[in-house]
Order: C-alpha cells, then sequence, then structure tokens
C-alpha cells in the first residue's frame, strides 16, 4: 500500500512539473528550465518550514511565488528570443540555478541536525510534514488537492481568453500581434504562471522527500519533465497529467524497467516526434471529443478573438 | 544535441582495440573515427530523416531522446565505472622556456589547428564545402540549383561524427579516463562555445572556445572551481538573451 502511495505522489509532483512545461509549450516554444524554479520552490519552501517556522500552506505559497517573481525576471529577456535559442538559454537557467544552489551554505542547528541549504550535501531534514503525524496517504491527499486547484485553474484558463490568446500566439506570433494581443504580455505571463506552478511542485516535493540535493534537478528531471507533456499530448492539459501517469507508472512500477528508464524516456521521445508530433492526446482527439459529448459542438479549430 | 554522446561513444570504442590487444595510438583513433561515423548516421536516421519539414523544435527533441538513448547504453554496457585512457604521449611535461607544458595537450593543440585548416579548406576551398553552405543558408534555393540536401545533410553528419571521434579520443586522453558523465560536460561546453561564437561561424567557434577557456581558467584562479561551470552558463545565458548572433557574427534575420 505504501509503495503505491509513493507512486501516486510522484506521479502527482511530476505532473505539477508536466503542466508547467506544457503552459510554455502551448505559447509555441520549449522550456528545459522548469526544473530551476522547481529547485527554487523546493528551497524555499523547505527553508520556510524547517528554518523559519513557517506553516505548509504559506511556505509552499512563498516557494510557488518566489518561483513566479523568478520567472517573471526571466522571462522578459529570455522570451525575446525563441525555438532552439530559448530552449537552450532555459537550460541555461536551469543549470545556473543548480549550481548556484551547489554553492549556498545557509545553515543552522537545529535540534542537532544541521538543517539548511548545504552545498554539494543539499538540503536535509525537511521534516515538517512527518514531525505533524501525517502518514504518507494523508500527504498524498495535499498533493492531490494542489494538483485538483492547479487542474481547475488550468480548465478554467483553456476556455478563458487568456488560453485562446496564448494559442493564437503560438499558432502566429505576427498574426496575434496584428489583432492587437499584446504578445511579450501574454508569452511572459504564461512563463511566469509555468515557472509559479513548477515552484509548488518543487515544494510539495521537498516536503515529501525531505531532501533536495542540485543532481535532482540536472537534465534528467529536465528532460522527464518535457517529456510529460510531449508524450501526453499537446492539445489539452489532460494529456500532460496522461503522460505523467503513464511514464511515472512504467518506470517506477514495474521494477523490471528500474534500469531502463533512460531508454524508454528517450526512446519515447524519438517516436512521438516522428509519428505523433503533438502528443497522444493532440488537437484533433480533443475536437473529436468534444464533438461527441455535444453534437452541435464546431468541428473546426475556433480562432482567437 | 547527440553530438557530446557522439563524441564520447567515439572515445569508448576506441578503447576496445586496446583492450583486445595493445593497439598503437594511430589505430585507437582510426577505430573512433569510425565509430562515430556510424553513430552519427545513426542519429541522422533516427531523429532528422522522418522528421517532417516545419516543426522547428522537433530534430531537438529527437536528438536530446537520442542523447539519453546512448548514455545509457554506454552505462550499461560499462556499469557506469569510468574506463582508464592510456595516453599515448608519456606523462613528462615538455619545458618551453620558463612553462612547462603537458605533451598531450600539446598534441591536443596540433590536433585543433590541423583539424580547423582541414574543415576551413573543405567548406570555403571545395565544391562539397560551397554546396554545403549553400544548403545550410537556403535549402530550397539549394535544392533548385541541383544540390541534393539529402546527401549534403548525410555527408555533413559523417564529416562531423568523424571530427567527434578525434575530440573523444583527445577528450579522453587528456582526462586520462573515460566516463559516462563526458556526454553532458562536452555538450553543455559545446553549446556555450558555440552560442558564444555565433551559431555557423567557423571563426566564431574559435574566439568562443578561447574566450571560455580563459574566462574559465581565470574564474577558477579567483573565485573557485564550483564558481567555474556557473559562469560558463551565465555567459551561455547572458550571450544568448542579448546578442543571439554571438559575439563575431553578425545579425542576419
Amino acid at each position: 500500500m505504501d509503495y503505491y502511495v509513493a507512486i501516486a505522489s510522484i506521479i502527482g509532483i511530476h505532473a505539477l512539473l508536466g503542466l508547467s512545461v506544457y503552459v510554455v509549450a502551448i505559447s509555441g516554444q520549449m522550456s528545459f528550465g522548469q526544473q530551476g524554479f522547481f529547485a527554487i520552490g523546493a528551497y524555499l519552501a523547505g527553508m520556510s518550514t524547517a528554518m523559519w517556522g513557517l506553516g505548509l500552506v504559506p511556505a509552499l505559497v512563498l516557494g510557488a511565488l518566489v518561483a513566479g517573481a523568478m520567472g517573471f525576471v526571466v522571462g522578459f529577456p529570455a522570451l525575446r528570443v525563441r525555438g532552439l535559442y530559448l530552449a537552450i538559454a532555459t537550460f541555461g537557467f536551469g543549470e545556473i540555478v543548480r549550481l548556484a544552489f551547489l554553492n549556498v551554505r545557509y545553515t543552522e542547528n537545529i535540534g542537532g541536525r544541521v538543517v539548511g541549504p548545504n552545498g554539494a550535501e543539499g538540503f536535509r531534514h525537511v521534516r515538517y510534514v512527518y514531525d505533524r503525524g501525517f502518514t504518507g496517504l494523508h500527504y498524498l491527499a495535499v498533493i492531490l488537492v494542489v494538483l485538483v486547484v492547479v487542474v481547475i485553474l488550468f480548465f478554467l484558463l483553456e476556455r478563458s481568453k487568456v488560453g485562446a490568446k496564448l494559442r493564437a500566439v503560438e499558432e502566429d506570433e505576427t498574426a496575434a500581434a496584428m489583432i492587437g494581443i499584446n504578445v511579450t504580455r501574454v508569452k511572459v505571463v504564461a512563463f511566469a504562471a509555468a515557472a509559479a506552478v513548477a515552484g509548488l511542485g518543487g515544494g510539495l516535493f521537498i516536503h515529501y522527500s525531505t531532501y533536495i540535493d542540485h543532481d535532482m534537478v540536472a537534465l534528467p528531471l529536465a528532460i522527464a519533465s518535457v517529456t510529460y507533456p510531449l508524450l501526453g499530448g499537446l492539445g489539452s492539459f489532460v494529456g500532460t497529467l496522461l503522460g505523467a501517469i503513464v511514464l511515472v507508472g512504467l518506470t517506477e512500477g514495474l521494477r523490471g524497467l528500474q534500469g531502463m528508464r533512460e531508454f524508454v524516456y528517450g526512446g519515447l521521445i524519438i517516436l512521438m516526434m516522428i509519428f505523433r508530433p503533438r502528443g497522444i492526446v493532440d488537437e484533433a482527439l480533443v475536437l473529436r471529443v468534444k464533438s461527441w459529448l455535444s453534437p452541435r459542438a464546431p468541428r473546426e479549430p475556433v480562432q482567437a478573438p | 544535441m547527440a553530438y557530446g554522446s557522439t563524441i564520447m561513444a567515439g572515445a569508448y570504442v576506441a578503447l576496445v582495440p586496446v583492450y583486445l590487444f595493445r593497439a598503437p595510438a594511430w589505430l585507437m583513433v582510426l577505430t573512433g573515427i569510425a565509430a562515430a561515423v556510424l553513430v552519427g548516421l545513426l542519429v541522422e536516421f533516427c531523429c532528422f530523416r522522418f522528421i517532417k519539414k516545419g516543426h522547428e523544435l522537433a530534430p531537438l527533441m529527437t536528438t536530446i531522446g537520442m542523447l539519453i538513448v546512448i548514455n545509457e547504453a554506454i552505462v550499461h554496457a560499462t556499469d557506469a565505472v569510468g574506463l582508464k585512457y592510456p595516453s599515448p604521449f608519456g606523462d613528462v611535461a615538455l619545458e618551453l622556456g620558463q612553462f612547462l607544458v603537458r605533451r598531450d595537450y600539446l598534441a591536443v593543440l596540433v590536433a585543433g589547428v590541423v583539424c580547423f585548416t582541414l574543415i576551413f579548406l573543405l567548406l570555403y576551398r571545395t565544391r562539397f564545402g560551397r554546396a554545403m553552405r549553400a544548403v545550410a543558408e537556403r535549402p530550397e534555393a539549394a535544392q533548385i540549383l541541383g544540390v541534393s540536401v539529402r546527401r549534403v545533410n548525410v555527408l555533413t553528419f559523417v564529416l562531423t561524427s568523424a571530427l567527434a571521434g578525434v575530440i573523444g579520443f583527445f577528450a579522453a586522453v587528456s582526462v586520462g579516463s573515460a566516463r559516462p558523465d563526458m556526454a553532458f560536460f562536452v555538450t553543455g561546453k559545446g553549446l556555450v562555445v558555440m552560442v558564444l561564437g555565433g551559431l555557423g561561424s567557423l571563426p566564431g567557434a574559435i574566439v568562443g572556445g578561447l574566450v571560455l577557456g580563459v574566462l574559465e581558467f581565470e574564474a577558477t584562479w579567483f573565485l573557485g572551481a564550483t564558481y567555474r561551470d556557473i559562469l560558463a552558463f551565465v555567459i551561455l545565458f547572458l550571450v544568448l538573451v542579448f546578442r543571439p548572433q554571438g559575439l563575431v557574427g553578425t545579425r542576419t534575420t
């Protein structure tokens, strides 16, 4: 039972990270730096509960807010470039954050334990959740509640004007700008929101594992987080959730696949790009499902206002 | 993006003849080159051939996928243990005036100059080089003029992979061992150098390499080794964002 709770918790946290990449992806860009925001959220939320005596909810909110603010600060200059350049620039940002945490030492001695970011040794003993008698199942509930809240926000986003604007920007930036969409603002806001979601995931993660170090937020995490939306599909956020469930479920759930994890991820990325570049749940599938659900729904993509 | 793992694959396979029998250095280099070319062709086949046109990010994604797959293959084949790399140049340092120079570093320098000269001649003095540059600049126009884009692309891969074989050999020799994390290291640094100098600019690559090398050494000296890599990525980020054409490149779009 504990085993399945653990897998479900990891799926929940990785789904948040995947959704973070998804937001950037539907504005037509690809980010390999969301693990940097994940790390910022994790370290900040960890310090909040373990060192500054904050509760879990303020800690998570603080982590998400700071990560979001960083997303704004980074996104503003970075989104001047696009495509390959942005992918490399965001990866550079992720590495800067990772290496910064490799160097930061800010520790306190609390109850005989060294608590706080401690350079290469990582950040240990974030025991807030377990010290207060949470079991794994309780904490899974916390993760799922956060995930549901984020998903509801996403659902609203997809149906809102902002969502339509994002897709318009993805489709054709010039055309979007011509009908009066402030392309830069839409992109930066999306990037900051994506960073906040990643930070939230990070905060949840450190309280789940009680520990994080710089190695956990390196390139493999970036690749995993990009694979979820790519495999799941860019037509709807449901695809990203599906991608996280399938991939984490496969690699964590099947013992035989444990060592083959990177093969699975790498191979899937290549195959998906060749055979179904928009993922399993792509726009066409979304439209088809919609037309099954309500026969009068439009069969052609609705253009942005 | 899979270039780093091509380099690494070359370095690893170059070890095989050494383990089978005491192979001389030239045989190692040749095996490395051959292996790297094979891997390069595999990358081209898997990552580029079936990708539809106009999907800008797709090759990036597929090559990253390939990078992981090749890396994992090597990790599984060697149990993730670093392999000792024999140096054909000995450990003795040469004395040049008041400086001590390691002989293998000197060999790297010579090999670098030779490779650069060969590439320069190929790119700017041959028919094939002209075709390559034409395809890079505007594939459709090159096709209309009778250049086989497909063939040029494959040959480019063969060429760069052969180079990767050489790089892999020297990189492993200068470190003294072949390790599975080599690819990430080489890819990261390679990206910084490329971006710094300007994408697709040969002099830029050299300037970028020199600038990064000097900066990293100064950073190690003044700030400490752990800050060295931060500096590299900060430079990468800043140049990409504020001067995407690189230090010596000219703006094209």
